[in-house]
């Protein structure tokens, strides 16, 4: 049984009867149960996945109807609730909660009959790029299990890399899902803002985050947005993408197409080797006839401490409703006073989410929100119109997705703003809404650089189309497990 | 620049506990001070965008009933209302 196979190639086999969903997935549990250990990307493990996939293949066989997935086994970012599962956010602080609904893209996925695998490993409420400030212990990158896997959807990108599933969901509120993508060396998509229901994912910075696919090839990404994407009742924010067929044309190519590559995010502090991937990846994308120019987009500067304000601001507000009298863990209310309590039950928060709970008071308070939370705003405004003018002149941008190699686990995480720095290139894309896409490019020192491909608002087709182009000129290794 | 006592001003508002001065103070302050670099953003002139939905395209405000009774997943209740701390000591 080969695990090592696409998210079409599994519907493919199992459609001809080349395997059964339920010797797949009963072979993905093995794979979990040999790697996780190490390699940690599961929070959870469905049990009871291969009796699920069982069940699909009862339904084969009968020739009933039978979803797009065909059983394939996908892991779920852990901020996202699947009915009568555990959803913990990596936090101690939900660390025995029950998703009382499924999330829209879960119920999607189970109308296509689609089997959730386990729970990944993230940073605490999606709070990281790491993966480190999970409160269960940091993922591991397997192409270097001393080394960070990139976050905060680490697990899920863990998870494809290493062959645990087929396809996985996380969630993208300034790169987390590109990020891991690039640093596991997979495919990572943020989409459109809007493009995916948030319905059922728990909320870190509402106005930017977004759920995205990551997996092992730039068709699966289509496939899985073919079932995902659209409209939700459920979140005014959505839009009516007319059911879009992210798959047809995708190998449309891209003579002709222009290209503006970002100066703003190759400067002095790129990593010579991912500075060299990129020039690299340049030259192909103009070998597939796309016209490339350089374009300095001025606020890329200042777009972290904006990023930052802005989320610790919307993380702050959310992160309220964690009294322990809603949400919580068993702490009796006996012998406490109101505010006693929950700054005791607060200490269940792990570091990095009181910091930001910290920040998002102080940002946006009386006397410190014209310094901050507004220009922050104002930043966001002026980014996005440079974007928009940008995309009258390209069809698409390019930059690394992540300016560094991945690094070691421990190495960064007692120095925030080095930290804040690795986000340079990704949040562009949560602060103007734009989609955006990681795709592995190349291996430096064993370690995973990935590209990044960024279009305009709704433009998510032309984009999967360029990100199939680009992904066409590149043959990588195989992850050393 | 900000200072320690506005940290833990804002922590006491915020409900939470400062008991490790390194990992919250010190750290808080290093994370606010990187965003004075907005000062140079030169975007005072700047508008703040935001997004409008108009009131005929929001979700129709009625009761939508669950089928679960959810006050039971809670871990203080009594009856229908939550078990909540008292409010002074």
């Amino acid at each position: 049984m080969n695990l090592k196979i696409s998210a079409l190639e599994f519907v493919q086999q199992v459609q001809d009867g080349n395997i059964s969903a339920e010797d797949f997935v009963a072979k993905t549990m093995e794979q979990i149960h040999s790697v996780d250990e190490k390699l940690h990307a599961f929070l959870s493990v469905n049990e009871n996945a291969i009796n699920q996939a069982r069940l699909i293949d009862k339904k084969i066989k009968s020739g009933d109807k039978v979803g797009a997935c065909f059983g394939m086994p996908i892991s779920i970012k852990d901020n996202m609730c699947i009915k009568n599962e555990k959803t913990t956010c990596a936090s101690k602080m939900l660390e025995n909660f029950i998703s009382p609904y499924d999330a829209t893209v879960i119920t999607k996925l189970k109308q296509q009959d689609a089997i959730f695998i386990g729970k990944t490993n993230m940073d605490e409420f999606a709070m990281g790029l790491s993966t480190e400030f999970s409160a269960f212990g940091p993922s591991r990158n397997p192409w270097n299990p001393e080394y960070v896997p990139g976050g905060s959807s680490g697990g899920s990108a863990v998870s494809v890399s290493a062959f645990e599933c087929v396809a996985s969901l996380g969630s993208d509120t300034g790169g987390s899902v590109r990020n891991p993508a690039s640093f596991c060396s997979v495919v990572g998509y943020k989409p459109t803002y809007g493009l995916i229901s948030r319905y059922g994912l728990i909320s870190y910075a509402n106005s930017i985050e977004q759920i995205g696919p990551i997996t092992r090839t730039v068709k699966d990404v289509a496939f899985m947005l073919n079932i995902i994407a659209g409209i939700d009742p459920n979140d005014n924010t959505t839009i009516d993408n007319k059911n879009e067929d992210y798959l047809s044309g995708i190998d449309s190519g891209i003579e002709g197409k222009k290209i503006g590559i970002i100066t703003d995010m190759m400067t002095d502090g790129v990593d010579p080797s991912v500075l060299s991937a990129t020039k690299d990846a340049i030259s192909k994308l103009e070998g597939l006839g796309a016209i490339c120019e350089e374009i300095s987009i001025e606020m890329v500067k200042y777009s972290v401490a904006a990023y930052y304000t802005i989320t610790a601001t919307e993380a702050g507000s959310n992160l309220a409703r964690y009294d322990n009298l809603r949400y919580g863990y068993d702490f009796s209310v006996e012998g406490y006073e109101f505010n006693s309590y929950i700054s005791k039950a607060r200490e269940k928060f792990g570091p990095e989410v009181t910091r930001r709970m910290i920040i998002g008071g102080f940002v946006p308070s009386a006397g410190h929100a014209g310094k901050y939370f507004l220009k922050a705003l104002k930043v966001k405004s002026k980014l996005t119109k440079e974007l928009d003018e940008a995309f009258k002149k390209f069809d698409l941008l390019v930059a690394p997705t992540v300016p560094i190699l991945p690094f070691k686990i421990g190495e960064k995480i007692n120095d925030p703003v080095s930290l804040f720095l690795v986000d340079i290139n990704t949040v562009t894309a949560n602060l103007t809404g734009k989609p955006a896409i990681s795709i592995p490019y190349s291996i430096s020192n064993g370690l995973p650089i990935g590209i990044q491909l960024f279009a305009d608002s709704n433009q998510d087709k032309l984009l999967l189309q360029a990100a199939y182009a680009l992904e066409q000129t590149v043959k990588l290794p195989e992850v050393p497990l | 620049m900000v200072t320690e006592e506005d940290i833990e001003h804002v922590s006491k508002l915020m409900k939470i506990n400062v008991n490790d001065h390194a990992e919250y103070v010190d750290k808080v302050r290093a994370m606010i001070n990187y965003f004075d670099i907005l000062d140079s953003a030169g975007v005072e002139s700047e508008e703040v965008s935001m997004q409008e939905i108009s009131i005929s395209k929001l979700r129709e405000d009625k009761y939508i009933p669950f089928d679960e009774k959810l006050i039971e997943k809670l871990n203080h209740y009594k009856g229908t209302y939550v078990r909540a701390p008292k409010m002074s000591s």
